[in-house]
């Protein structure tokens, strides 16, 4: 196994300060804190070459689990180990091996061109001439963008960015990677990009990723096991299809009307979400699919009949708003 | 040491992209030195010899003052303090490197950009008004006086790291920098050598690291002090690097614990 979190706890002491001027000015003698329990009591394994998706709503402590996990933060409490390294050791065998690539975050020289920050960090990761052409070379045709090179990074567009950010965090060929929403901010059409890479680049190099989304899109196309946490608590981790299976408690019938049958006759078999005909979207108990399905088939001119998995962002709102 | 190259040159292209910032800085660099150097030049004009100096003494302190002071006091570590808080600093900390040694590369990227300037800057000068310059010849009190520009490079940049430091601690460095700086300048001798000052305040400057910066290097150049004062001095800096990189390494050390990545 690679990473091993066991009761992970991270606190942080946060001022806190009232409204307005007379907040502020009272705030200059005496300051008021309080303990934000961003991780609290989380525990995970992960295996070399898993692609985790790590997900949870703003402020659940991914990005503080992913610190801890980079060696940037010290535990309050609790054991990390990666590679059997501890993380926060910052040990420069361990830091040649791994990567944090943050959404939000630039890790490029700002004025440069981004080909000097990859020679920079070709000369702090001690990389040999011939294996950083190569990976660059891989890099750059895998995401295209030979032509930025010589622009400085603050000239460049945030789809534009994030794939230098890539090749940067990439290039002394990491074995696990922390991702911290890669794809925020990005178009549609770079955010199945980004997917793509990362997906190869997995495949390609078996390297152990954890990756934060906002995006289902992203967790579904790449992750098979998700582990979701929410106020610093783990409420799962498993596949998408347990999951779905665990939390969903109704599936969706779609189906297609031969005639029009008012929508309060549909309502009896169960909720109906949606209705323009000649299709009809209800939503049944899970353990009430099959009967649900039947009765329809009976009572009413049913064309197409489809007994489907309710959408995964809506299981997991549904996980979250559940607390 | 080629992972110092790249900083080195990284750091300059990044003032290259900068030009007009940094031919700026330079102005300003250049106007303070000529209005020291009047200022002495016109006292000058009216005495042989003042506060033990004579004029071609006074003026070369001054001049080689402009040259020494990029030299020593040329840096980039007023950055730290605001990538701890911005959270920035993880891109450092997330890389196998030593953050103390990074910073010194980009201090000595700094420091020779900044020199290469003030050389040439200053020999304008010197062919425009033709001071009378004093030229040290003698082998040893030169390489005691590279000694001691080392000694003073060493403590200004354990000093000013150990300010950024305190951004661990305070949501801003500004403030307590600029104060420091204020009263560092003051002690560290560019303005007129310490030794014109009152006894009281010559003795306070003695027991602050401040005058390494500036004012001791060109003591010993100006071949002013005996060969005990230069070898006590050489010690006493010694003695001043130990504690300051100790306190520097102390306040990374604790700060790395209560550092927050902030800045999501």
């Amino acid at each position: 196994m690679v990473i091993s979190v066991s009761h992970l706890k991270k606190y942080y002491k946060v001022q806190q300060k009232d409204p307005g001027l007379f907040g502020s000015l009272s705030s200059l003698f005496s300051r008021k804190y309080q303990t934000v329990e961003a991780v609290n009591d989380i525990s995970f394994e992960i295996d070399e070459g898993e692609l985790v998706g790590f997900i949870g709503p703003n402020g659940a402590g991914k990005t503080t689990t992913l610190k801890c996990l980079s060696g940037l933060l010290y535990p309050t409490n609790g054991r990390v180990s990666v590679m059997g390294f501890t993380p926060y050791e910052r040990k420069n065998v361990y830091l040649k091996q791994i990567s944090l690539v943050m959404g939000q975050k630039n890790q490029l020289w700002w004025d440069l061109p981004a080909v000097e920050t990859f020679l920079l960090n070709k000369e702090i990761y001690e990389i040999p001439d011939d294996q950083y052409e190569n990976t660059l070379k891989e890099l750059t045709e895998l995401l295209d963008v030979e032509k930025l090179f010589k622009t400085p990074v603050r000239k460049l567009s945030l789809g534009e960015r994030m794939k230098m950010e890539l090749i940067a965090a990439l290039i002394h060929a990491p074995k696990v990677l922390f991702l911290d929403e890669p794809t925020i901010g990005l178009d549609v059409v770079m955010q199945k990009h980004m997917r793509d890479f990362i997906k190869e680049y997995n495949e390609r190099h078996k390297s152990t990723i954890l990756l934060t989304s906002h995006y289902m899109e992203d967790v579904r196309q790449l992750a098979r096991r998700v582990i979701i946490i929410d106020q610093g608590k783990l409420l799962y981790d498993g596949t998408l299809t347990q999951l779905v299976k665990k939390f969903a408690k109704y599936k969706v019938l779609s189906i297609i009307l031969e005639s029009y049958i008012p929508p309060d006759a549909l309502g009896e078999i169960g909720e109906l979400v949606a209705y323009d005909f000649p299709r009809a979207v209800i939503r049944v108990p899970r353990s009430a699919s099959n009967v649900a399905a039947a009765q329809l088939l009976q009572k009413f001119p049913v064309d197409d009949l489809n007994i489907e998995e309710p959408d995964i962002e809506d299981v997991i709102r549904d996980v979250f708003s559940r607390l | 040491m080629k992972l110092a190259i790249q900083i080195i040159k990284n750091t300059w292209e990044e003032y290259m992209m900068y030009r007009l910032s940094f031919v700026l800085w330079r102005v300003r660099s250049v106007m303070q030195l000529v209005v020291t150097y009047f200022l002495w030049w016109a006292i000058f004009s009216q005495h042989t010899e003042l506060f033990g100096y004579t004029q071609s003494m006074m003026l070369t302190y001054i001049l080689l003052g402009a040259i020494v002071r990029p030299l020593v006091m040329g840096t980039r570590t007023q950055e730290v303090g605001g990538m701890i808080n911005d959270g920035s600093l993880s891109n450092y900390l997330i890389r196998p490197m030593n953050i103390f040694r990074f910073f010194f590369s980009r201090d000595i990227g700094d420091k020779t950009l900044n020199i290469l300037f003030a050389v040439v800057e200053i020999a304008l000068l010197l062919f425009f008004l033709r001071p009378p310059i004093f030229l040290q010849a003698n082998g040893l009190i030169l390489f005691f006086t590279a000694v001691s520009l080392l000694i003073g490079m060493m403590i200004f940049f354990y000093f000013s790291l150990l300010l950024s430091f305190l951004g661990f601690w305070s949501p801003d460095v500004w403030a307590p920098r600029f104060l420091s700086f204020v009263l560092a300048e003051f002690f560290t001798g560019i303005l007129f050598p310490l030794d014109i000052l009152p006894a009281p305040l010559f003795l306070l400057s003695k027991l602050l690291p401040f005058s390494y910066f500036i004012y001791f290097p060109l003591k010993v150049y100006l071949g002013q002090l005996q060969m005990s004062s230069i070898l006590i001095g050489i010690f006493v800096g010694f003695l001043w690097i130990g504690g300051m990189k100790f306190l520097a390494s102390l306040f990374w050390k604790k700060g790395l614990r209560v550092y927050a990545a902030e800045g999501r």
